[in-house]
């Protein structure tokens, strides 16, 4: 069962295409992030997504359902610009949000205090929103974004404004729905946060997909060719093995690009036999890695 | 409609709670009293100092100037303060000479009037003539009182010529009246006052006004609701639980909740501030139905058009060009209220029943002031008004969704258009 799947999804606003003919189906249960540069499309894309602009061509499902007036009370939406009613004190503020969003008010009286327990704002119940701080803010647009124990949630840029420990108060509550079976979709242009949460990982750029895939799938097919090895002992002979292309200092550690086909093994029997190896580390790719290549690769594509 | 209703709720609650809405509240009955204050204290500069006045007469009757006077020194006894500076002119070359000497003494400022009385004004042939020059307005009501105190005297000539009496005409002329009103009990009934009279001219302006406020001040109140959502950016989270439809709906709802609740604390406080005073005012029960009608339809067309307003706005400022027209709307009905109350069924107020936006103001005007209107055109009103209303309604629910998410410039004409053809 797929929670959101857009078909050729187009927005254009003027001459810009802010996304152009985008696909991508997230299905129930798994954590999708939206990754791109600014301006990529990301908020474009999730602003179609919740029916808050209408696409100018393509289908977009929610649930199965082209309508997503039926599936409203079943999303939690935290949109990019956050905004929550000024003068209102924080418990009404969250009561108000899950009564309209079809939340009864015997439920709510729980989850209320609840969620505000949880993210450590309990004793600002009674305090007027505006004398919040900036991420008190922020945990509370969350709140009011999860009030309705929503079974996809959608958010925008989720963890900018936070501080480390909201950062992780927030991913260990994001992954706890996960694992209860919710569907999660993010946008981020912060590559680690998405390395840590993200099942699967969609690319936009100048709105198009470049890259939309399981993460695990992702980072094997980009295979890394290069080593970090910590030696003791004479190292220079490095550079004349057949299979290294250039080596690079960096720090007490060596940096050893490969040929293209080269077996990293290779490269640690022909160490093992001349030095001492403290470290030998083959190098993954990190995500960020990744999205500076093909987004630099694509930008020079198109232009 | 569930969520209508809590969006409705919230709006009611929150703006009833603020202090400027109490302060609004409050403002309109300190001010009514500030002005009635002020009116009375107005009223009793009647009898204040004012700078003496110079009046140059000439009469050419020559049998005039013990009677003029008299005339004039029985009002310096009444008013103190406000003395007028009587100066004979005699002028022994005829008349046009007097008026020729009297127009250059006004021009030269000598004096502020310059009379001329006929030699025939006792037989009644001859004419009064007062000439100014460059009057001030101040000089206006003493005209009046100069013109009526020479009167005086030829008239007091004119009695003692015909050898009458004075106090016996005056007596021959009174004859004592009152003007009652029964009520339907059959004993019950009370002399009409004066006050009676203009209470029953002013019970419909009142009931208009009313209408007038509700829609323009809480109109105020609900631009700056949208203002503050969209420059609060809670628009966006809104919009994820309910749809655009039920968010400018429920708007709606809670305004003209609010607008009744205003508009029912004003009306009650000054019905009861009239009967304090021993004001009649009577308000048959059968017109509540009508009333509640149109003050629900106009507030809901109304409601409507500021939501519309709102949601293209980013400023308070912004809004306010594009309040105008809608203010003006609501002035017709109040220019035109003399006309409409004195002639309920003459043209013009069957004509204005019949635009939209004047219809629930002029018909309040019609039905409060007790004409018998034909029952087929007051629901022919109320179901134009109501047409009126959906379609008010259901553009604005066009522009409400795009604009509503709209920031920076505002819109043009050209550009709302557009979105009405949205599907």
């Amino acid at each position: 069962m797929n929670a959101v799947s857009l078909r050729r999804a187009c927005k254009a606003f003027g001459d810009v295409r802010a996304v152009d003919a985008l696909s991508v189906t997230v299905p129930a249960g798994s954590i999708y992030g939206f990754l791109g540069p600014n301006g990529a499309g990301k908020t474009t894309t999730i602003r179609m997504i919740m029916n808050i602009i209408r696409p100018d061509d393509g289908d977009i499902e929610i649930f199965g359902d082209t309508s997503i007036e039926r599936a409203r009370t079943r999303i939690g939406y935290m949109p990019e610009e956050r905004g929550l009613y000024r003068k209102m004190k924080v418990g009404k503020v969250l009561a108000y949000f899950g009564a309209i969003k079809g939340v009864a008010s015997s439920e709510l009286a729980r989850r209320v205090p609840e969620w505000l327990e949880r993210l450590d704002l309990a004793s600002w119940a009674d305090k007027k929103v505006e004398e919040l701080s900036r991420g008190m803010h922020q945990k509370l647009q969350f709140a009011v974004t999860a009030i309705n124990a929503p079974e996809l949630l959608i958010l925008d840029e989720p963890f900018s404004g936070l501080d480390p420990l909201n950062t992780d108060l927030l991913k260990s509550i994001i992954l706890g729905m996960r694992d209860e079976g919710k569907t999660v979709i993010f946008s981020t242009h912060v590559m680690h946060e998405a390395e840590k949460l993200c099942d699967f990982i969609l690319l936009i750029n100048r709105g198009k997909a470049i890259l939309d895939d399981r993460l695990s799938s992702i980072k094997s097919r980009q295979r890394s060719h290069a080593v970090c090895v910590e030696l003791e002992g004479y190292t220079g002979f490095i550079t004349d093995l057949p299979m290294v292309t250039r080596v690079d200092q960096d720090g007490s550690r060596l940096q050893i690009s490969l040929k293209e086909n080269a077996d990293p093994q290779q490269l640690l029997r022909e160490l093992l036999d001349r030095v001492r190896v403290q470290a030998f580390e083959i190098k993954v790719p990190s995500l960020h890695e990744i999205f500076v290549d093909l987004v630099g690769a694509s930008d020079v594509q198109d232009s | 409609m569930y969520k209508i209703l809590k969006v409705a709720q919230r709006e009611y609650a929150e703006t009833v709670k603020t202090k400027a809405f109490i302060l609004s509240i409050l403002a309109l009955p300190v001010m009514v009293v500030a002005v009635i204050f002020f009116a009375g204290l107005l009223a009793d500069t009647r009898g204040s100092a004012r700078p003496p006045i110079k009046v140059t007469v000439t009469d050419l009757s020559q049998e005039l100037s013990d009677e003029i006077n008299t005339s004039f020194e029985k009002y310096h006894d009444r008013n103190p303060k406000r003395q007028i500076l009587l100066q004979e002119l005699d002028e022994p070359n005829g008349a046009d000479a007097a008026e020729a000497q009297g127009k250059n003494k006004l021009r030269q400022g000598q004096t502020d009037v310059y009379v001329l009385l006929d030699e025939s004004i006792v037989e009644g042939s001859g004419k009064m003539r007062l000439y100014t020059y460059k009057p001030k307005p101040a000089h206006d009501e003493m005209l009046g009182t100069i013109e009526y105190l020479l009167r005086e005297a030829v008239v007091n000539r004119r009695y003692e010529l015909h050898q009458l009496d004075r106090e016996s005409l005056a007596k021959l002329r009174n004859v004592p009246t009152d003007r009652v009103e029964i009520g339907s009990a059959g004993d019950t009934e009370r002399v009409q006052s004066k006050a009676d009279a203009i209470t029953r001219m002013m019970v419909p302006f009142f009931f208009m006004y009313l209408l007038f406020l509700g829609i323009v001040g809480t109109g105020q109140q609900m631009l700056s609701s949208i203002i503050d959502e969209k420059s609060s950016r809670v628009i966006e989270v809104l919009l994820s639980a309910v749809s655009p439809f039920q968010l400018m709906a429920g708007k709606i709802v809670g305004q003209v909740g609010i607008s009744l609740t205003v508009v029912s604390l004003w009306g009650s406080g000054a019905y009861l501030a009239a009967r304090s005073r021993g004001l009649n005012v009577e308000i048959p029960p059968e017109m509540a139905p009508y009333f509640a009608v149109y003050f629900i339809l106009g507030f809901l067309l109304f409601s409507s058009i500021m939501v519309g307003i709102g949601s293209i706005c980013n400023t308070i400022k912004e809004t306010q060009s594009l309040m105008m027209p809608v203010i003006l709307t609501c002035v017709v009905p109040m220019v035109a209220w003399m006309n409409v109350v004195r002639h309920p069924d003459g043209m013009m107020a069957k004509v204005l029943s019949f635009i939209p936006p004047m219809t629930p103001m002029v018909m309040i005007l019609r039905l409060s002031a007790g004409s018998d209107i034909w029952i087929g055109e007051v629901l022919a009103s109320v179901l134009v008004l109501a047409a009126a209303a959906l379609a008010a309604i259901w553009l604005t629910a066009k522009v409400f969704r795009t604009g509503i998410l709209m920031y920076g410039k505002r819109p043009g004409v050209r550009e709302v258009v557009r979105w009405l053809g949205q599907k």
